[in-house]
């Protein structure tokens, strides 16, 4: 089944982005959120995914426009550079203040 | 090694990680280990050229460092670009480490006309202390809190054992070398626990 974007708008998590959302692809944004760019080996150890859920996880976010791979090298090494990009920082912003409000606004 | 509370907290704890390597210990201890060894070099090569020597020593130290870095911790630990904040703090680093360098030299120009009446061992215990408190403090690292404290103690230690057990050269090549290897064999084994914690693996077609 195709992940959904979002909640139904009738729903109490219906700002929610649903990308961001998913625990591993928001401790990703939260890491990249903080630093100015890391690469795939840095991501991994802090993250503790597998290798293949990282390049899931990654590819959906840099299908959403969130987050940038730059493929280089260093000498002869591979070496990415992965960042996060000006739309990916204000929907990480967004993400953030929706869920704050949200939670602010529980009752007691 | 307590969870991050916010965001804040993560961008210390990536921070620490990235500097976790103990190459830093072991830098600091190969620099210490000139109080220990120079004293006991200076009745054959004299006061300057005992300490001049530890130049090219330091420069092997680096090199061999920095090799050490790029071709075996980087590649496990990974490589990361800090942000605005910690860029500078960083130069702010950079600036407190000129300040007291300036200030050391200036002590020591004090000391040396004779213008401070300090037992000879304070002087450096104070700069020890400061010296690495700062540095703690700005790369945000608890342990050189520690080397400070042990630091400062370590000349007032080899002033003890000169006085009460006859130890040659004020007790330096006994405490500076405890120190100097302590420091250093801490250095070792987080270097040890990188290796063992990241281990070199396949990026699986990743790059």
């Amino acid at each position: 089944m195709k992940e959904q974007q979002k909640f139904p708008d009738n729903q109490p998590l219906g700002e929610i982005d649903l990308i961001i959302h998913a625990p591993a692809r928001l401790t990703i944004l939260m890491i990249l959120y903080v630093v100015e760019s890391l690469d795939y080996v840095f991501l991994k150890n802090q993250t503790g995914l597998s290798w293949g859920n990282l390049a899931t996880h990654l590819g959906k976010l840099e299908a959403a426009g969130y987050v940038k791979v730059q493929k280089g090298y260093q000498g002869k090494k591979p070496q990415s550079k992965i960042q996060l990009t000006p739309q990916g920082r204000s929907a990480f912003q967004e993400y953030k203040n929706t869920i704050q409000q949200l939670l602010d606004d529980l009752p007691e | 090694m307590t969870a991050p509370t916010s965001l804040k907290d993560l961008e210390r704890k990536i921070f620490r990680a990235s500097t976790q390597d103990g190459i830093i210990d072991i830098h600091i201890g190969c620099l210490l280990l000139m109080f220990s060894i120079a004293p006991l070099l200076s009745e054959t090569m004299g006061d300057f050229w005992s300490s001049a020597v530890f130049l090219p020593f330091w420069g092997l130290v680096y090199l061999g460092l920095r090799a050490l870095r790029k071709n075996h911790l980087q590649p496990r630990i990974g490589q990361i670009e800090f942000g605005a904040y910690r860029v500078k703090r960083l130069k702010h680093l950079n600036l407190v480490i000129l300040v007291f360098n300036l200030a050391a030299l200036g002590l020591g120009l004090l000391a040396f006309i004779g213008i401070l009446n300090l037992p000879g061992w304070l002087p450096l215990s104070i700069l020890l202390l400061i010296g690495f408190s700062l540095g703690g403090y700005m790369i945000e690292n608890p342990r050189f809190y520690l080397y400070g404290v042990f630091s400062a103690l370590t000349p007032f230690v080899g002033e003890y054992l000169y006085q009460n057990h006859g130890f040659s050269h004020h007790g330096w090549p006994v405490v500076f070398g405890v120190l100097a290897g302590g420091i250093i064999l801490w250095g070792l084994f987080l270097m040890l626990r990188v290796i063992q914690t990241y281990p070199l693996t396949d990026q699986a077609g990743l790059e």
